[in-house]
């Protein structure tokens, strides 16, 4: 909107002298036009901002041309009478005009010929340019040859040759940094591409909500994915250098002999043996058990302390498992070597399953079961082993009784779980009855 | 330095029965504080024995420290080796006492603590309480067996050594002999098992019979038949089973026919 401000500045500074002197004009309120006026009376009715004190003016209206214009146009319009200057030379410097590649037949014939562009196109191409000001839109609308050519075409044709002429004046080697920018930027320019490109910047316009939607969650997603791409790589850089990195220091090929197997395989043999839970089972067959290394020991006097622990200690890392064919006898891992009765006498049992290190206690195993996770479960055992009668302390765990008290144990497992079981039952029947009824 | 973890023994393992146990009496008895201090009623001994005709139980415990109840003064009693080990004090109340069996340093096992609840009175049924009341002693024991799994080189060594049963033999001294001779007198042959019949005068008879493979006889057989009534509890249990499925069809056909 044209403050009072700029119609004034518009109209000449003459009006200034004629303002009131030291008094700075702002336009903005009245209340402080009204207070520097006449501070000492009060406002009656509202003053026109426009209101100047000053002599009248004569004005004259009529006829002229537009001295910037090319044609015959003549406006009617009031003036000041002692304007004398040229009417809108203020708005000359708003005449803008476009920049045209200037150039004639000869260059034309040289340099800018295009297979489907003749001169008289081009030419008429470059006046309409000029004419419209540069504004593509209306070139189009108005420039208009035999041929459908769009916006994009058109523009093509205009900004090559506008480069080639570009050239041709300035060459290339001496042209200045926004000069070869210019340059640059009219050579390559691609219709199809800028086609496309607004083709694509419509179909943004248009698009529907859920569209915008789901664009955005895509992008979302993109966003994350892209955030976390740096992680995924290291993540599968360590896999990968994970999985290659072991390489096998020893050479494969060694092996490759049969003497060099059969003594890789006695090595496995051996190594295994050594373990205490041995993986490697023994079979029938004597041939795949290993070669005889070991012989077996003998029983011998047991005055001979001396003797035995040495050979007891070497006999101690021989294998122990019965079914191997070179099997020695039961005493062979005992430091002392007894027979059975001695063996029976001092309560060495000699174990054929894995056995528990450190000391435990045979009561335990007959009263341990009998607890179970919750109270009530606890109680419900005990309520069944009464019933069965068997009392709470049983004093002699002999492995015979925890044998058969494992027997009892079992059975009142199952029975429980078939109680259980008989619960859910019933509860299923009274609910399908319910049903029949 | 000897190392700290001995060679040991593979899959053997070495088993010792011994009892746990405790007598009472009503005082005034011979061996007991006399006069009784206030409210004692009883006097009672409870006790870690070997079985009568076993090996030594020093040979593997070296020592025993009973935890008897808190009231008592010096509540934590210590028995070393040789032995008995044993503590006979005087009260009215059972409790449980806490005994700790502190194993030979050969074995290079941590101790460990077992539970006995002690009994001043007679218990059991009719008969045997009026047998208790009778010969106004009342004892109560129960067998325990310490199995030492894989034990090391040199308590192998030591558990299997003839000289464990020494202290059921008889001196019998050679003429010149360095060594004197040990005979076993006596009718039960030693040994680490359970006897095949227990010497009679031995022991203390508890709430089942002496300790002989004669009672674990007995105990198996009480097992059995308890063993044989859950089975019959099963059997009830499956037959349930077998009705109630049949029911669950009728219902069934029922429920579809409606």
């Amino acid at each position: 909107m044209a403050t009072g401000a700029d119609i004034r500045a518009a109209l000449g500074s003459d009006f200034a002298t004629n303002a009131l002197p030291s008094l700075p004009r702002t336009a903005s309120t009245q209340v402080s036009q009204a207070a520097t006026k006449n501070s000492s009376q009060p406002r009656r009715h509202k003053r026109s901002l426009l209101r100047r004190g000053g002599k009248a003016v004569h004005w004259s209206r009529d006829s002229t041309g537009v001295s910037s214009r090319r044609d015959q146009l003549r406006l009617i319009r009031w003036r000041r009478a002692r304007d004398d200057e040229e009417p809108f030379a203020r708005f000359a410097k708003y005449d803008v005009h476009a920049e045209l590649p200037q150039y004639d037949a000869e260059i034309y014939e040289a340099h800018l010929t295009h297979p489907e562009w003749t001169k008289d196109e081009t030419d008429g191409l470059m006046e309409a340019y000029g004419d419209n000001y540069g504004k593509w839109p209306v070139i189009t609308d108005r420039y208009d040859t035999g041929r459908p050519r769009s916006m994009e075409d058109l523009k093509a044709r205009f900004y090559g040759v506008s480069a080639t002429v570009l050239s041709l004046n300035t060459p290339i080697s001496s042209m200045t940094g926004p000069q070869y920018t210019l340059y640059d930027t009219l050579r390559n320019f691609d219709p199809a591409k800028e086609a496309s490109r607004k083709k694509l910047a419509e179909g943004h316009l248009q698009r529907r909500q859920t569209e915008v939607d789901e664009e955005t969650v895509l992008l979302g997603e993109l966003q994350r994915i892209m955030l976390n791409q740096a992680n995924l790589d290291s993540e599968r850089e360590d896999l990968r250098r994970r999985l290659d990195h072991p390489l096998a220091n020893t050479n494969g090929y060694q092996y490759n002999t049969s003497q060099a197997l059969t003594q890789l395989w006695q090595q496995l043999l051996q190594t295994d043996r050594m373990k205490k839970n041995q993986r490697l089972r023994a079979t029938g067959n004597q041939t795949f058990d290993g070669l005889p290394g070991t012989t077996p020991t003998s029983a011998r006097p047991r005055d001979s302390i001396a003797g035995i622990s040495d050979s007891g200690a070497a006999s101690g890392r021989r294998p122990t498992r019965d079914s191997l064919p070179s099997a020695t006898t039961p005493g062979s891992t005992l430091p002392v070597d007894m027979s059975k009765a001695d063996l029976a006498r001092f309560g060495v049992v000699v174990a054929q399953d894995k056995i528990s290190s450190g000391i435990t206690f045979a009561s335990d195993r007959l009263s341990k079961p009998r607890i179970a996770k919750s109270t009530l479960q606890t109680d419900k055992i005990a309520a069944i082993l009464t019933h069965a009668g068997v009392p709470d302390l049983i004093a002699l765990p002999t492995p015979a009784v925890i044998e058969q008290f494992d027997a009892i144990m079992s059975k009142v497992h199952a029975l429980l779980d078939m109680r259980k079981l008989a619960e859910k039952e019933e509860q299923e029947l009274r609910v399908r009855s319910a049903e029949a009824a | 330095m000897a190392p700290t973890t001995s060679k040991r023994v593979r899959n053997t393992t070495i088993r010792r029965h011994f009892i746990i146990g405790n007598e009472s009496h009503l005082l005034p008895y011979a061996g007991y504080a006399n006069p009784a201090p206030d409210n004692h009623t009883k006097g009672w001994k409870v006790y870690v024995r070997p079985l009568p005709n076993g090996p030594d139980l020093t040979t593997w415990l070296k020592k025993v420290q009973f935890k008897l109840h808190h009231t008592y003064t010096d509540a934590s009693r210590t028995i070393e080796a040789p032995g008995p080990y044993e503590v006979s004090e005087t009260g009215y109340g059972e409790f449980g006492v806490e005994i700790r069996l502190y194993f030979a340093s050969e074995s290079g096992e941590k101790a460990v603590y077992r539970e006995h609840y002690l009994v001043l009175a007679p218990y059991g049924s009719e008969e045997q309480k009026a047998k208790m009341e009778r010969e106004n002693l009342v004892v109560a024991e129960r067998m325990e067996t310490v199995e030492f799994n894989e034990p090391t080189m040199e308590f192998f060594k030591t558990l299997t050594s003839e000289d464990q049963y020494n202290w059921l033999k008889v001196k019998k001294g050679r003429g010149k002999g360095k060594k004197p001779d040990f005979v076993f007198e006596g009718e039960v042959e030693p040994t680490a098992q359970l006897p095949d019949k227990a010497d009679a005068g031995q022991g203390g008879m508890g709430a089942g019979g002496a300790w002989s493979q004669v009672y674990e006889r007995q105990v198996l057989a009480q097992l059995g038949q308890s063993a044989a009534s859950l089975d019959q509890a099963l059997d009830e249990e499956k037959r349930g089973m077998e009705s109630r499925r049949k029911k669950m069809e009728e219902l069934g056909v029922a429920v579809s026919a409606k």
